[in-house]
């Protein structure tokens, strides 16, 4: 189970998760049916951007397809558009854009300028004005190169802590920590006893989801693998030792598990696997400064896709090493106290 | 001569390729306190499970209160109380309320609740208790609340799996005498146990032993059967060597401690406890007495279990 | 179905929710918590971004160009370079996310009519903004191009003058947190409610007290209806805190029927609640009860079910596969309501297939539960 969930989370989400946003489904409603208009809404379908969800008559019943969700872009060309194109008059074509997902419009609205501007520049040999981006790193803003360090760090950074306070939470409920209890063996080496088992299988996981990332998705390790494994076991100090903290405040594995959930939640969203931390409120921000997944989220993109090394990540590691010791420090003695 | 309470025959469960229990048939009469006495694992949880409808038979036929347990198992539940080895008590819930509980899944009526209530309370002297979460109750409490609840809609037979498991002697004593006011009132007991002087308080015992039922009867024409062993019960200075010797002498047949004695299991003849004496003088162990006794449960059953493995 | 027996197991089920007050508390909580927190910490809309420019023309039209693009919110200059190789390093240092490098002779090829070329410089990284950010650019670019470009190029091209008059709808200030905060009501919806009742039978196998139940009339159907009870109230007040939260702190519009979504939160309820449950009567220990829930509510949710991620874009096969998970209908349902003021006369089928979810997900559990060990 822990090992299977990792590899199903990589697999949908690897295949699932797309940034790059195509097949925005749009309707047309051509009044003019000239050549012209038939070019520029011909223009648009050709593109690969945007796939035609139906035609309609007039620009009212463009209405119901956005509400229902059918359609994200609607395109009314007026009857009048190629006299007026003819005239040299200036030939208005309506667009209207479904804003409630504001990346989709965004980037919908982009590729559509682009492709107006490119049909209103067609006299000429090539659209002279154009635009050559050169994204580094991650050159086909592969969303899978983006995705896969994440499911990394999702699967240590949350199943992991839960398990491990549910674990020892379970034993306390049955009894049988307190058979552990009075034997000779000592608080520190207890509780390494019922996190290391977790922390194999933790990194058990990693490797199992780096080999896979490799050979499946073909998203390989720019940097170095060592640094990643280290960055993983240091991690995982965290993660465990978070899990041993809030074993230490429940009662009952149904509290373990609510308040591992109360505090996973937040750091998986704050950490920046998704949103971005730059954006967020100061204070926020300042808060994020806290989470151990926001470094591990920078450390293994950084390895991944940037090959950086400690050179640049070395704030990260001592972060992570810092909150991890302070955690792992605050369990313990808490440990001790329930136990003694 | 009114029906059985319980009629088993030929019942087996097979869990893949392993017989948990194989062909087991008996009756239990109205009112019967019927004991089922093995070890752990020898296929009494099984069993019970089977007669309660929980787990499906693999063969045989079982019935309750005239109800088939394979075919009509949702008549055999409305009739039936259980008490299971882990009492089945909601440990964060009040004695009141698990009370309560169980009242209300088995449509016991509101004001024949509080009755029943009354009487349970009465029983098993939980007056005072009833505020307590069941989980902060001690072990002897929690097992009566667990039979109290089993009793509530005055079910016509009550199995009990395991009852007096971890509870103290004082508390078991009780729990008996509950058992025997049940009889009486005409509810039928199933228990099982593996306690031998539990056994002895059953009407009827049924043995069962690695799936098998090697012995059925009442305690007392068990014990008094002839069979073709005595016991000979032997006080010594020195049991360790005692029992190390008669296991090495050829007539004895078991020996085992009972107590601070020994019981010897010895080939029928008078001259046993003799032969018992030669043996330990001839280690060395100073024999104050040797003498045939009755054999107690505990005896029998090893005398039966044994017979039951020469004869496979 | 006995109305006694149902009863019974439903009061039960909220004595065990009440001993626990710290689970209760959290249960009510932390929804509300975590809205407020994601409400102002996600935030799409990419504003002053900081932007390289290497303008080595320095004519009137690349001048224009620039300022066009930093005049708005999206782009902010936050750098002039001196060459085009300090460009790497800008990005490298964080210290811009986009770096413009425009030819040398800008001016000079579009009065020609020549073909030019503008180019930008993004670190892929952090994909989702990259993308983003490109979208605009590429957008204002041509802006600019359409507007000006009959002007720099001194007739030299042919235009067709084509005016594009783009209407955003529904979001007119295309603000994340009218998408967010919605889909956001929708997740922690899900995850709660499935991480709850996942707990509640596979917890009594646990402990033993199952077998109690299983030789009791109870009908399986009595058993899940009555643990689900009492959750069904838990999650109707973290929808009453969450709606009034997402109203008064980010004045999230509701221009549909208020009704109408009750109506449908409360079937979305019973497919999350349903879920959690179908999981809780498989499973044989809390801890695979909640890794399950966990896992299959918390990353499927937030990526596939259209919170963030349009379904449309994803593969077919994917597309076909997320219908069956009651977050993606009720994502669509919850934005159409509240930003389109859309009733059932639109969304019926995205209702119906929400229904026969929880329909599904809830008998499943019913079945499931076996009085037969």
């Amino acid at each position: 189970m822990l090992i299977g969930a990792p590899i199903l989370q990589l697999f949908i989400f690897g295949y699932a998760v797309t940034l790059d946003i195509k097949h925005i489904q749009m309707v047309v409603a051509d009044r003019d049916r000239s050549c012209e208009s038939r070019e520029l809404v011909g223009s648009f379908l050709r593109s690969g951007y945007f796939d035609l969800r139906g035609r309609v008559d007039s620009p009212a019943d463009l209405d119901r397809p956005l509400e229902a969700g059918e359609a994200l872009v609607g395109l009314y060309v007026p009857q009048d558009f190629s006299k007026r194109l003819a005239r040299g008059e200036p030939a208005p074509v309506q667009l209207v854009i479904d804003g409630t997902d504001m990346n989709s419009a965004g980037v919908a609205g982009g590729y559509a300028a682009a492709l107006i501007a490119h049909y209103a520049a067609a006299g000429g040999p090539a659209p002279p004005l154009t635009h050559q981006p050169r994204i580094w790193y991650n050159p086909g803003l592969r969303s899978m190169n983006y995705m896969v360090p994440a499911v990394i760090c999702m699967i240590l950074g949350t199943v992991m802590t839960a398990v491990t306070a549910m674990a020892v939470v379970r034993e306390r409920e049955t009894g049988t920590l307190e058979q552990l209890v009075v034997t000779p063996i000592r608080p520190a080496e207890l509780m390494l006893a019922k996190t290391l088992p977790f922390a194999g299988i933790g990194m058990l996981d990693v490797a199992l989801v780096i080999v896979l990332a490799r050979y499946w998705f073909g998203v390989g390790l720019a940097g170095s693998l060592l640094l990643l494994l280290a960055s993983s076991a240091i991690f995982l100090l965290t993660t465990l030792g978070l899990g041993l903290f809030i074993s230490t405040l429940s009662r009952t594995q149904q509290q373990a598990m609510l308040t591992a959930f109360f505090v996973l939640m937040p750091s998986v969203i704050l950490s920046g696997f998704l949103f971005p931390i730059e954006n967020m409120p100061q204070v926020i921000q300042w808060l994020t400064y806290l989470i151990p997944l926001r470094y591990f989220v920078e450390i293994v993109r950084g390895i991944f896709l940037q090959g950086s090394g400690v050179a640049i990540l070395w704030p990260q590691l001592t972060a992570l090493i810092a909150l991890g010791g302070t955690i792992f420090a605050l369990s313990a003695a808490r440990f001790q106290k329930r136990l003694g | 001569m009114t029906a059985p309470a319980i009629e088993v025959s030929g019942l087996t469960k097979r869990f893949g390729d392993f017989t948990a229990v194989e062909s087991v048939s008996f009756e239990v009469a109205a009112g019967e306190v019927f004991g089922l006495l093995g070890p752990n694992g020898a296929g009494k949880s099984t069993i019970i499970r089977m007669l309660c409808g929980i787990l499906l038979p693999s063969g045989g036929e079982g019935r309750v209160g005239g109800h088939s347990v394979s075919r009509e198992p949702e008549a055999v539940r409305a009739r039936i109380g259980y008490m299971s080895q882990r009492f089945s008590l909601y440990l964060d819930l009040t004695a009141e309320e698990n009370l309560e509980f169980y009242g209300g899944i088995y449509g016991v009526a509101p004001e024949r609740l509080r009755a029943r209530m009354e009487w349970a309370v009465e029983m098993t002297g939980l007056r005072g208790q009833l505020m307590r979460l069941a989980g902060e109750l001690p072990a002897g409490w929690r097992q009566r609340l667990a039979l109290c609840c089993a009793l509530l809609h005055e079910p016509e037979v009550v199995f009990l799996d395991e009852p007096t498991a971890g509870v103290d002697p004082i508390s078991r004593r009780r729990f008996w005498d509950v058992i025997y006011d049940l009889a009486t009132a005409g509810v039928t007991s199933l228990v099982t146990t593996h306690y031998m002087d539990e056994a002895e308080r059953c009407d009827r015992l049924a043995l069962i032993y690695d799936g098998r039922l090697i012995a059925l009867d009442r305690p007392q024409e068990m014990k008094a059967a002839p069979r073709a062993e005595v016991v000979v019960e032997v006080e010594c200075d020195d049991p360790g060597r005692a029992l190390a010797a008669l296991g090495e002498a050829p007539d004895v047949r078991h020996a085992r401690l009972h107590g601070a004695r020994l019981h010897a299991h010895v080939a029928r003849s008078e001259q046993a406890p003799a032969r018992v004496r030669e043996a330990l003088a001839g280690a060395g162990v100073r024999c104050s007495r040797a003498s045939i006794v009755e054999p107690t449960m505990e005896d029998v059953f090893v005398s039966l279990v044994r017979e039951a493995e020469e004869q496979r | 179905m006995s109305a006694g027996r149902l009863l019974a197991l439903a009061d039960k089920e909220m004595r065990h929710l009440l001993r626990d007050p710290r689970s209760l508390g959290v249960a009510l909580l932390l929804p509300v918590v975590l809205l407020v927190l994601y409400g102002y910490a996600i935030n799409f809309d990419l504003k002053q971004i900081p932007l390289a420019v290497y303008d080595p023309d320095r004519s009137r039209e690349s001048r224009d160009l620039v300022e066009s693009l930093t005049r708005g919110e999206h782009f902010r200059l936050a750098a002039v370079l001196a060459g085009p190789g300090e460009a790497e390093a800008a990005l490298q240092r964080r210290q811009v996310k986009v770096a413009l490098i425009l030819p040398e002779k800008f001016a000079a090829d579009l009065a020609a009519g020549r073909a030019t070329s503008v180019q930008t410089l993004v670190s892929g990284a952090d994909s989702l903004t990259a993308s983003i950010s490109l979208s605009y650019l590429e957008a204002m670019l041509q802006d600019w191009w359409v507007r000006r470009g009959p002007a720099a190029s001194g007739g030299s091209l042919e235009f067709r003058r084509v005016s594009p008059q783009v209407r955003i709808w529904y979001n007119e200030d295309l603000a994340s947190v009218n998408f967010i905060i919605p889909g956001l009501v929708v997740v922690i919806l899900m995850m709660l409610a499935a991480l709850l009742t996942s707990q509640t039978v596979v917890r009594e196998r646990e402990q033993g007290t199952i077998e109690g139940l299983v030789v009791s009339p109870v009908t399986g159907s009595e058993v899940v209806l009555g643990k689900l009870l009492p959750y069904v109230g838990v999650a109707l007040a973290d929808v009453a805190l969450v709606a009034a939260a997402g109203a008064l702190l980010f004045h999230v519009p509701m221009r549909g029927d208020a009704l109408l979504l009750l109506a449908l939160t409360l079937v979305y309820l019973c497919a999350a609640l349903g879920a959690g449950m179908l999981i809780s009567v498989h499973t044989g220990s809390q801890q695979v009860a909640f890794m399950l829930a966990f896992v299959g509510t918390l990353l499927p949710t937030i990526l596939l079910t259209g919170f963030v991620f349009p379904v449309s874009s994803m593969p077919k096969a994917l597309q076909m596969m997320v219908q069956l998970h009651p977050a993606t209908h009720f994502m669509v349902i919850v934005r159409a309501v509240a930003l389109k003021g859309v009733g059932l006369g639109v969304l019926w089928p995205r209702a119906l297939a929400l229904a026969a979810l929880a329909a599904a997900l809830l008998g499943a559990s019913i079945k499931g539960f076996k009085k037969t060990l």
